[in-house]
This record gives C-alpha cells, structure tokens and sequence, in this order.
C-alpha cells in the first residue's frame, strides 16, 4: 500500500541541495525519526549520493569527445547515401523489369509470327562448326568471320577496360 | 552504372548536408565533458559493470549526435539534452537486458566497488552495493535517476518511456525494499 508523506519533498529538496540534517529544522528531524517514508527516503537519498560522488569521481579514463563526434558523422552519412540511394536503387529494378519484359514480349512475338528464329536456333551449331573449321584452314586471314571475331574480341576487351577504370574510379 | 557516377555531386552534397549534427564539435566537446561522467556512473551502477557501461556510453553519444530530432543545446538547454541522452541510455541498457545472455547484470566486479574513499563512503558503498545488486534492474534505474541524479518523476518518465503516474508507486515501493536491505546490512556483525 501506498503510504507517502506530505512532507516528504521537503525532506527529498535538503537532501538532494546536500543540506541535510544541518540545514533542517529540528522539527523536521524529529519527524523523520518517526515518519517510516521519510526516514527511507533519507536513508537511500544519503546512500545514493554519496555512492554517486564517489562514483563520479573514480570514473576511469573515457574516450575522447573527438572520436565520437567522427564517429557519429560517419554513421550519419552512410545512413543518409543509404537512405536517398534507396529510390534509386527502386528505380534500377524497375528498369530492369521493364528491359526483361520488353525483350520478352519481343522474342515470344517473333517466334509467334515466324522469322524463322527457332529454325535459325537449330541450324545455329552446324554452322559455327563450319565456320571453325574454316578459321582452323591454312588461311584464316581472307575469311570474314575471322575479322568478325576479332572485332568482337576488340570491343569485349576495350568494355572491361573501361568497366575496370570506372570501378577503380569509384573506390 | 551506378548512381554515385550519374549524380555525384548532387548526392554528395546532399549527404553532406543532412549529415550535420545537432551541435558543433566544440559544443559537442564542452557537453560532453560536463555529463560523460555523470552517465558512466549511471550505467556502471545500474549495470553493475564497467566495461559494459563504457560501451553503452560511447554508444549513446554516437546516437545523441545521429538523431534527427535530439534536442540542441542552444534551443532547448542542457537539461533537455541531458534528458534525451539518458533517455537513449536507458533504452540501451534496456536492450542489453532483452538479449539471450545477460551475465554481465547479475555480475559484479569485485575492484568496481573496492575503489579508494573515506569511511563513510566506503559504509555506503558497502552496503549500497550488495542491496542494489538484490534490485531488479528497472527499481535500480529509478532509483538512481530520482535518488543519484534527482529527476523529478516526470522526468524519469521521460528518460525510461514509463507513464508518469505509475513512477510515484514504483518508486516507491523499490525505496522501501531497498531501505529494508540497508537496514539489514547495517544491523548485520562485520
């Protein structure tokens, strides 16, 4: 059961300003001799402050304000390129869903109304075999699949150049 | 290709930009020298370790200074600040409460209560120590935050997120239980 004392902020305000019992009346003494709420509340008002003064000054040596203040502007940038890379992220999902489909509808559409791709699909392993046996015949050089190819190599080799130097960029 | 080449330097700047704290470094320095200790005590004696407490410590000034609506020290005052400091504190000691493996609050460091002081410090320290170590660890903040730091109980409200209403009768009754232990303590021989 809850039984407070009316004067027990009297008592709370002495012993937290650090001015009981010398600044306190002795009426008001004798009171907490006899009240049980104001007597407890001195009694660990007294123990915590003084466990506290004590504590305060026996904190071991802390970090540096300047570390934290990094710190915590660190963890504020990254949350917020987190934060506005978000919709952006959105964004690239979303274009990317729309390529998928597009190049789908396309493919379903043209295998639907006939150029031909699914006969060109299953012709297609004859006819690289006859072009590697010709680039393997003592003069590749003449043959325009030959200069096909090394284009293509070219371009391959040149877009992973400039894919790594953007990424070596970005670090 | 990824954003930051699209848009570098409309994001960098924006990023920049929000990530300003609440308060400047030097403002941020003089707030810390005036309540770091104050909070480390906290912790320490609600948690009963030091370590811990040093953790938690670092760990609220950090997120102090990442919070988007942490009180400023030149609109709202240091007692505000204070306040929302303790708040973020508590929560995490709150945390650490809820995780599977709490040892550390059940444990307590022998060298952490036998520090150098005066004899009636030392009495105190004696026999606050063990009491609080009997306490749950919500009847220790309360009473730490109303007996050691003197909130009134609308602040403790605040700082631990519990209805005003209900601090008086909470408090209360942890006062009266830990008086009984200290006064078990004092009339027990040495």
């Amino acid at each position: 059961m809850l039984r407070t004392c009316p004067r027990e902020n009297e008592v709370n305000d002495l012993v937290t300003r650090g001015q009981w019992p010398h600044a306190s009346a002795e009426e008001l003494r004798e009171h907490v001799r006899t009240c049980r709420a104001c007597s407890d509340l001195v009694l660990v008002a007294t123990a915590f402050q003084s466990v506290r003064a004590e504590t305060v000054a026996a904190v071991p040596r802390l970090g540096s304000a300047g570390a934290l203040w990094w710190r915590a502007q660190l963890r504020r940038r990254s949350a917020t390129v987190e934060r506005l890379s978000r919709p952006l992220l959105g964004a690239q999902i979303f274009a990317l869903a729309v390529t998928l489909l597009a190049a789908a509808s396309f493919f379903g559409y043209e295998a639907r109304h006939g150029v031909g791709w699914l006969n060109w699909l299953e012709e297609l392993p004859q006819s690289v075999g006859v072009q590697f046996a010709d680039l393997s015949s003592p003069a590749p050089f003449g043959s325009a699949w030959f200069w096909l190819l090394a284009a293509s190599a070219a371009v391959l080799v040149l877009a992973a150049g400039v894919a790594m130097l953007l990424a070596t960029d970005k670090r | 290709m990824p954003w930051e080449f699209a848009l570098p330097d409309t994001l960098a700047s924006a990023a920049t930009h929000a990530a300003a704290p609440p308060m400047d470094s030097d403002a941020f320095a003089a707030f810390y020298e005036r309540s770091s200790r104050l909070l480390w005590a906290y912790l320490a004696r609600v948690s009963n370790d030091g370590a811990l407490a040093e953790d938690l410590m670092q760990e609220s000034y950090v997120r102090f200074l990442c919070a988007e609506h942490a009180p400023s020290l030149a609109a709202d005052g240091e007692v505000a600040a204070r306040l929302y400091l303790f708040r973020i504190a508590t929560n995490l000691l709150r945390d650490h409460w809820r995780r599977p493996r709490a040892a550390s609050i059940d444990e307590i460091s022998e060298e952490f209560f036998s520090a150098a002081g005066g004899a009636a410090q030392a009495e105190s320290r004696a026999l606050l120590g063990p009491a609080l170590q009997q306490m749950k660890p919500r009847e220790r903040l309360l009473l730490w935050l109303a007996h050691a730091e003197g909130y009134s109980h609308r602040e403790i409200a605040e700082v631990t997120g519990l209805a005003a209403t209900s601090i008086r009768l909470l408090l209360f009754r942890a006062r009266r239980r830990i008086a009984k232990l200290l006064r078990a303590g004092e009339e027990q021989p040495c």
